[in-house]
């Protein structure tokens, strides 16, 4: 009997996903384990393994094609097997249409019974399945990190976090946060991520596009009040910088590997000429990338850039890469904002959350060590500036406590220069109207 | 090794003295032949030649041949005069020279000593204890290597323990003797040269009843005899990559404190069980049913791993004898998988 291989379930309201690319091709053999295709789906790009070793055969499902969860996407074959007619034909579209409108997340209302039904083919531990029967939480809608995918207590922890989360942070929103992140609602569906080595998602549009690096320990939610205040129809490219957001974890040696990892991927997203911007680190980057790829961006807009002087505040960096409680990491944000109270404790928790991965905070903190050694910034991009020749936009919070503003005098005559008031190291999110304003005339 | 002279559990507090495990068993049984006179000690060269591993070592000069009787190279006989001895109201203490020769005696142990009491409703006892020298590691081979503690485990009507430690190799010895019931004691061979703090009085180290040897929250390990001492040292190394293991020095296979396994499993929700008899129908497998079958079960995050002897005799090539039965770095490993969930 031929092993069927289906598109897996792999996030909490997945109902459908994209396979991206086949590691194996037709009438390959395939260890069990191994690579065996990728899938993309609203959320996250991930690896699927071989469900058990044999010889790929009837791919059903090409490269770009939207499959149900559960559908069969290819069956693997022994050795000299012979090969059965078809089981059923290609996905449906009817079927992959009919679960266009999402479910709710979270199954508040299922009962135990229909949990426990879902519930019977899915590998979990005793204790796993404890938890979510208890917070009566649905296992299909908990990703499983354990072997084979089989869903561990932590698992349900860290969905019954982000439940929780959602719940305080619907409550949250009621009052205006300055900050706020995409746990809180759910990326907009236009979003689509891209193949590659980080984490890249774009947003239609007409025109040419913006593409956005954030800063160190961020990712890429952090530009939501931004995209609020940009206009609607601006084409978007996030990029998540290794070893940040949903980016994979990489080991490396300097600015200068950064700048490659992100200059390997800014070559495939972008097809033609793009704006960019970058704040702090990503501004760096951002500016590396100019300098390195000159005719590939057509306007840079850098805001509290990194590399432009030796003083940073890396206490602060270090407190934030290495936090590992939303207590221990609220002070060290509070550092980031002008305003004192513009840091709640639900972002704290929102943002502890997004960095609840013990290995991501390491491997951040391998990188503040990497990047600013003894608290100073180890790269110098002022000469880069200099030969930027792209119209260049700054923007740069006079109480900024993290890059102080002075940095910004050494930019050449050409390069715009904001100095905001009332504004610290995030302007972007402490003041995106007046950031948007700025960078919509600058694209201009 | 640190972790074997942390191993201290004084159940009646009191002076101690360091020996090792062989004087710790010889301190024993000179307490017990000088408090109570029906104490006799038989086996075979147990008396001038001072037993297979010196266990008995010059207790002859002091108790003459009455007490300390040197018996024919007939496992079957003796058991069975030890047996008929204990009837009668002595309280033989019965060495074998090699747990494996035990094989020649199962008549008397488990169709005499475990049954009579239930037999004769309750009339009759049989209050005689079992010294087993057992466990690989001395280059002994098939037929001296063994670890038949599972076996005697499967036996109602006897009880069977397993010391680690010098402490509780007196303790364990005068609590098998203060029985009513056989005991069966089984000594491992490599810990005989062990040292530790052991209290000088009488005192007994309750049958049933297992020790915490070190607190965790990561993994459970259960362990017994020498494979204790291994698990503290992978616990060690494992320590310092931040993952805390909880060993537990099992002490008795029959009773099994299952009270203590559960409340442990139901901490960790990870349990690896590590034992030198054969891996399968082993004392792991018990251990393991028992968790599976208990409240634990809704605790367990990990499916329960066993490491055990090989499914072999024990081989005289000594590279062969050691890849037969767990080391240090095959618990770490599994810890350390089970800990990270990658099981």
């Amino acid at each position: 009997m031929p092993v069927e291989v289906i598109m897996p379930k792999v996030d909490m309201d997945m109902a459908r996903g994209t396979l991206a690319i086949w590691h194996v091709a037709e009438g390959e053999a395939v260890k069990k384990g191994a690579a065996l295709f990728d899938i993309e789906t609203d959320k996250a790009a991930m690896e699927v393994e071989a469900p058990a070793s044999g010889i790929l055969r009837q791919i059903l499902a090409q490269p770009g094609q939207v499959i149900a969860v559960g559908s069969p996407v290819a069956y693997l074959y022994a050795e000299g097997e012979a090969v059965v007619g078809l089981p059923s034909a290609a996905p449906e579209t009817s079927e992959v249409m009919a679960v266009a409108d999402p479910a709710p997340a979270i199954a508040t209302a299922q009962t135990p019974a229909q949990v426990a039904d879902e519930a019977g083919d899915l590998r979990a531990t005793p204790v796993a399945r404890r938890l979510a029967r208890e917070a009566g939480l649905a296992l299909a809608e908990v990703l499983g990190s354990g072997p084979r995918g089989r869903i561990q207590r932590a698992d349900v922890e860290t969905a019954l976090a982000r439940r929780e989360l959602k719940a305080t942070a619907s409550q949250a929103l009621q009052s205006p946060p300055i900050l706020s992140y995409a746990t809180q609602n759910t990326p907009p569906l236009e979003w689509s991520p891209q193949p590659g080595d980080l984490h890249v998602t774009t947003r239609k549009g007409t025109g040419t596009p913006l593409a956005m690096i954030h800063g160190f320990a961020a990712d890429s939610t952090g530009w939501l009040a931004l995209e609020r205040a940009l206009p609607r129809d601006l084409p978007l490219i996030r990029i998540d910088l290794p070893s940040h957001g949903r980016s994979p974890l990489r080991r490396l040696a300097g600015f200068a590997d950064l700048a490659k990892a992100v200059v390997q991927v800014f070559d495939r997203v972008a097809e033609g000429p793009v704006h960019l911007l970058g704040h702090s680190l990503g501004g760096a980057v951002a500016l590396a990338l100019s300098d390195i790829r000159p005719r590939q961006v057509r306007t840079l807009s850098l805001l509290s850039p990194a590399g432009l002087g030796p003083e940073i505040d890396g206490a602060a960096l270090n407190g934030i890469a290495r936090a590992s409680t939303a207590d221990s990491l609220a002070p060290w944000l509070k550092r980031l904002t002008a305003r004192p109270d513009g840091i709640s404790h639900d972002f704290a928790k929102a943002a502890m959350l997004a960095r609840i991965d013990p290995d991501l905070r390491a491997a951040q903190q391998e990188l503040a060590q990497v990047l600013f050694p003894d608290g100073v910034q180890a790269f110098d991009l002022t000469a880069a500036l200099e030969r930027v020749t792209a119209p260049t936009l700054m923007v740069w919070g006079r109480d900024d406590r993290i890059l102080p503003w002075k940095q910004a005098l050494a930019a050449p005559g050409e390069v715009a220069l904001h100095l905001l008031r009332g504004v610290g190291h995030v302007p972007h999110m402490e003041d995106p109207d007046t950031v948007a304003a700025l960078i919509g005339r600058h694209l201009k | 090794m640190n972790a074997q002279t942390q191993i201290t559990e004084v159940t009646s507090p009191g002076e101690t003295r360091e020996m090792s495990y062989a004087e710790a068993i010889r301190d024993a049984m000179t307490i017990a032949l000088d408090r109570d006179p029906t104490v006799i000690l038989m086996g075979e060269d147990i008396g001038t030649y001072g037993g297979a591993f010196q266990v008995t070592l010059d207790l002859i000069d002091k108790y003459g041949p009455e007490r300390i009787m040197d018996t024919p190279i007939s496992e079957l006989g003796g058991a069975g005069v030890a047996v008929g001895a204990a009837l009668t109201g002595l309280k033989p203490i019965f060495e074998f020279q090699f747990s494996d020769f035990a094989a020649l005696a199962m008549e008397q142990i488990v169709n005499q000593a475990a049954k009579l009491r239930y037999m004769l409703g309750g009339e009759a006892a049989v209050p005689v204890v079992f010294r087993m020298p057992a466990g690989s590691g001395t280059g002994a081979a098939a037929q001296h290597s063994q670890s038949f503690e599972a076996w005697f485990g499967h036996v109602p009507g006897l009880k069977v323990v397993q010391p680690s430690t010098p402490e509780d190799a007196k303790g364990l010895l005068l609590a098998a003797l203060a029985d009513p019931d056989p005991v069966i004691v089984f000594e491992h061979k490599l810990l005989y040269k062990m040292k530790g703090q052991v209290p000088t009085g009488y005192y007994t180290t309750p049958i049933g009843k297992a020790a915490i040897r070190r607190t965790g929250d990561a993994v459970t390990i259960v362990a017994s005899a020498i494979m204790v001492h291994r698990a503290l040292e992978a616990a060690t190394k494992l320590a310092a990559e931040g993952i805390e293991v909880e060993v537990i020095d099992l002490r008795s296979v029959r009773p099994i404190d299952r009270d203590t396994i559960i409340a442990s499993v139901k901490k960790t929700g990870k349990l690896l069980c590590v034992y030198e008899g054969v891996r399968t129908l082993g004392v792991g497998a018990e251990i393991s049913a028992l968790i599976a079958e208990s409240e634990a079960f809704d605790y367990l995050d990990a499916p329960i791993q066993r490491l055990g002897g090989a499914e072999a005799p024990i081989p005289y090539n000594p590279d062969l004898e050691r890849a037969a039965v767990p080391q240090v770095a095959d618990i770490e490993t599994v810890a350390r998988r089970l800990a990270k969930g990658e099981v």
